[in-house]
């Protein structure tokens, strides 16, 4: 099967998603976890219209835009917006595509609502949970559950700006059926979860 | 850097962050066999190497008494090279035995059964798999002609029925029960039959409550079943398998109505699974010690080979006969010879052909009379007088642990060779510190067959040294007094370019440079070989190629409830806990975990006026701990489950040590109980 990628002939096989084969910036999608189109950061112009790459899978002819004007807004908009409702300070990654796309997250002036005042919460002893880090991929609520695990220690809870991971009923992590295994540790792009034994 | 988890024998890939003398975090690369997934002991209980139990120093002592006294590692080993030479002379090689161990290299076992066989001519070797997968060894071997998981992990994608019997697979090999648990979240059918409410019990379509010790009543009454519609595969059978006539007959006491007397499950269910297992066409069965440590392990082990040659599944992808290894090295310490009766790459000592090619390769003439199992040397003690212990610690993993004490309290010579101080060292006459597995080069085998390498990241502490560097040392002082050759070897790839040497049909074509990005399966015959995923496609390693049915019988366990002891004691693991407790109880784990809890289920309980929590003693004819009281309904009425992972409160001191007659496995998973309260 071929399709065109920035004007280019790019052969593909059956069921592949074009996150395989195009590289926009991305967040939410893990090949493990099966998170997929949350962030919209991966989006790209198909035929015009813009879609999520880690969902949209290829197709004969398509002609696909990783890099045009819009996208390059849009992913800046939607990077600023991380940025201003969430601590990104151990989330290098997504700090070096801020500052690639010349994101000014100053630029919106402040938010009534703010993430970043939510308190750590320390409640086992192997890792914290520091929501104000966090960005709400929902990566670890999935490789909790049908991902990885299928342990459904996590999930959802809340509405909007303020929807945030956590666990059913807000439990502390040891009165879940959490196991522990830190596999939620290892998807977070955002060192939202992480190990106390990196804390010093 | 990459290495290999050093707990369970799944082998997960890790990569630990170190800084500063400790693990910041523990990532897993996205490469097989666990794609990115660890447990909790891989993430968070690799810590252990940093513990302040750390033995740092060589230390001998003339007797028991003495205190130990730090000495040069030249010093203690000469000390242990004359001792262990004074005892040849003395008591010849049957005196000797020396045990390897799962835990270490694929290279230092080898090294070790090299040097028990070489120089000290004994085959007395043996290693903690003895206690975990040894029924499965004998009946696998008989039949199949060989004992490791037919199939690889990755056949779990593949699979669409499994039949998971003693095995508790959520916490004693954690990425794999996930791995079942989201096939099975894809469509898969899972039977699982444990007396257990496990978090595989939870997951399955069918979970068969059975009894304690009555599996292999079900497994038999299962096969009946099959025959009796018709269901086998006749074709197979007639092709792949022979013994089958006479194996027939002898099921003829297993009806589905005796098999619900006996394991107390309805006869539907056991119908049920006996048509949902031999009309799936891809169905695996994996199983662990809820069917091997039993004085029955290995008929019980046999009654499922026998169920998957009649169905035919083994030698297809997505089926097979599947035990899971317990220890990360358990499959490698058995194929590197850590055994009594094999040489590497289970060439048998009695038999000729194997003999000879190990004769010629370390020009040596070698001992042909098959060696003592571990359980078997503990018990000839004082006969037995000098033992090299490597890496275990029998006194909190053998049963019956005060009769364990006393043989070895009479032993003349211990010498134990370790990363930490645990309940055995104190038995000790020569403790020698050994490096644990961030401090050194080397390969482990998981549990399907794949060799992968671990990686210095550290140096070790103290005068800590890796055991091939301490097995090479006292081998060369060895063979200099006995005249006899030995390799020196520059490190642990010139150990594995050796083993590739001794077993190339095995091992051949595996090189430290392939296994740099990923582990590769034997058989590997040659450098271009992928390595078989697959075992017996198309014929068994036996003598005439086919598969052997064996008719085993249902027996009694050794010790039933009575007046005195009414309850019946299960032992077992925990997800947080490693075996002995050596490891993960000096690591971050043991705060999430850290005492003795035993199951009790709440009739039991509500009987004898048991509060959760509670402090109460478990007490069987051997003797009694302490531990804290968690009622549930995971286990059922009348049992009660110990997990044996703690020291000051062993669930050994309460088992005893009746032994299967082939395997030598002890009952671990039965022995009568009562429950205290504490007034
Ligand atoms: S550590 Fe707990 S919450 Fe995180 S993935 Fe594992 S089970 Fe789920
Ligand atoms: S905690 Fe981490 S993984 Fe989970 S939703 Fe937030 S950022 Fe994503
Ligand atoms: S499943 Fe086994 S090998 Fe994997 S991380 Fe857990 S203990 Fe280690
Ligand atoms: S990565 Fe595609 S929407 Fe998040």
């Amino acid at each position: 099967m071929r399709l065109r990628v920035n004007g280019q002939e790019v052969e593909a096989q059956e069921g592949t998603l074009l996150l395989e084969i195009t590289d926009p910036p991305h967040l939410c999608y893990h090949p493990h976890t099966e998170t997929r189109g949350i962030c919209r950061l991966c989006l790209v112009e198909v035929d015009g219209r813009l879609l999520p790459a880690c969902t949209t899978q290829a197709q004969e002819g398509m002609e696909v835009r990783t890099d045009t004007q819009e996208l390059q807004t849009l992913r800046r908009t939607l990077l600023e917006w991380l940025a201003l409702t969430t601590d990104l300070g151990q989330a290098p990654s997504l700090l070096a595509l801020l500052k690639a796309h010349h994101g000014q997250p100053q630029r919106w002036g402040k938010l009534p609502l703010n993430r970043r005042e939510r308190e750590p919460i320390r409640d086992n002893p192997f890792f914290l949970r520091d929501y104000a880090k966090c960005v709400n991929c929902r990566l670890c609520v999935d490789a909790c559950g049908d991902g990885i695990m299928g342990v459904y220690a996590l999930a959802l809870e809340g509405r909007g700006l303020m929807a945030h991971p956590t666990t059913p009923l807000d439990r502390p992590l040891p009165e879940t059926p959490c196991v522990f295994c830190g596999n939620c540790l290892q998807v977070c792009p955002t060192g939202a979860l992480r190990p106390l034994s990196a804390e010093v | 850097m990459r290495t290999t988890c050093p707990y369970c024998g799944v082998g997960c890939q890790v990569e630990p962050e170190i800084q500063g003398g400790r693990i910041l975090r523990v990532l897993a690369p996205d490469i097989p066999p666990n794609h990115g997934a660890l447990c909790v002991k891989g993430r968070f209980g690799l810590d252990f190497p940093f513990s302040g139990k750390r033995l740092l120093y060589p230390m001998v002592r003339e007797d028991r008494h003495q205190a130990f006294r730090r000495v040069s590692w030249d010093e203690a080993l000469d000390f242990t090279a004359n001792k262990l030479l004074a005892v040849l002379k003395r008591r010849g090689p049957e005196a000797i035995a020396v045990f390897p161990s799962a835990k270490t290299t694929n290279e230092e076992v080898y090294l070790t059964q090299k040097l028990a066989r070489a120089l000290l001519s004994t085959n007395h070797v043996d290693h903690c798999s003895r206690l975990c997968h040894s029924s499965s060894t004998v009946a696998l071997s008989r039949s199949l002609g060989g004992a490791s998981m037919t199939n690889p992990l990755e056949d779990i994608w593949k699979t669409d029925l499994f039949l998971v019997v003693g095995s508790n697979t959520t916490e004693t090999h954690p990425v794999i029960g996930a791995m079942i648990k989201k096939r099975v979240r894809q469509g898969a059918g899972l039977i699982v039959v444990d007396p257990r409410y496990t978090g595989m019990a939870e997951a399955a379509t069918l979970w068969l409550r059975v009894r304690p010790g009555t599996d292999l009543f079900l497994l038999n009454a299962m096969a009946r079943y099959i025959l009796e519609e018709g269901l086998w595969d006749q074709g197979y059978v007639e092709e792949r398998t022979e013994g089958f006539a006479a194996w027939r007959a002898s099921l003829e006491a297993y009806t589905l109505e005796e098999a619900e007397g006996i394991t107390g499950v309805e006869k539907e269910k056991i119908a049920l699974a006996a048509r949902l297992y031999a009309t799936t066409e891809r169905a695996g069965a994996y199983w662990a010690m809820g069917v091997t440590q039993h004085t029955k392990g290995t008929a019980t082990a046999q009654a499922l080979v026998n169920l998957a040659l009649l169905t035919g599944k083994v030698g297809k992808e997505g089926a097979g006969l599947n035990p899971l290894r317990g220890q990360n090295n358990v499959q490698g310490a058995g194929d590197m010879g850590g055994l009594p009766d094999v040489l590497p790459g289970y060439l048998k000592v009695a038999e000729e052909a194997g003999r000879k090619r190990f004769e010629a390769l370390w020009g040596v003439g070698l001992n042909p009379e098959p060696g003592l199992r571990m359980t078997e040397v503990f018990q000839r003690i004082p006969e037995v007088e000098a033992i090299y212990l490597i890496g275990e610690d029998p006194v909190t993993s053998e049963p019956y642990q005060d009769h364990l004490k006393a043989k070895l309290e009479a032993l003349p010579f211990l010498v134990v060779q370790d990363i930490l101080e645990n309940e055995t060292t104190s038995f000790a006459h020569v403790v020698l510190p050994a490096a644990s597995f961030l401090e050194k080069d080397g390969t482990f085998t998981n549990t399907d067959r794949r060799v992968q390498r671990i990686r210095k990241l550290l140096d070790p502490p103290g005068e800590a040294r890796p055991d091939w560097w301490i097995l090479q040392e006292l081998g060369r002082r060895l063979a200099q007094a006995l005249g006899r050759p030995w390799a020196s070897y520059p490190g642990p790839e010139a150990i594995w370019e050796e083993v590739r040497r001794a077993i190339p049909e095995m091992m051949g074509g595996i090189t430290y440079r392939r296994l740099e990005r990923e582990g590769v399966r034997w058989p590997c015959p040659h450098e271009d070989h992928p390595g078989e995923a697959v075992l017996f496609r198309e014929r068994f390693n036996t003598p005439t190629g086919k598969a052997r049915f064996f008719p085993v019988h249902y027996t009694p366990p050794a010790e039933t409830p009575s007046q005195d002891y009414p309850l019946t004691l299960s032992t077992g693991r925990v997800l947080f806990h490693w075996h002995g407790g050596t490891l993960s109880r000096n690591s971050q784990l043991q705060e999430a975990y850290p005492e003795l809890k035993v199951e009790v289920n709440p009739k039991d309980a509500g009987r004898l006026g048991i509060q959760d929590g509670e402090i109460i003693q478990v007490v069987s004819r051997r003797g009694r701990i302490r531990a804290r009281a968690w009622v549930t309904d995971r286990t059922p009425e009348g049992v009660v489950y110990a997990p044996f992972h703690f020291a000051e409160a062993p669930a050994n001191r309460l088992t005893l040590d009746a032994l299967d007659p082939f395997s030598r496995i002890p009952e671990y998973k039965v022995a009568a109980v009562r429950l205290e309260k504490l007034d």
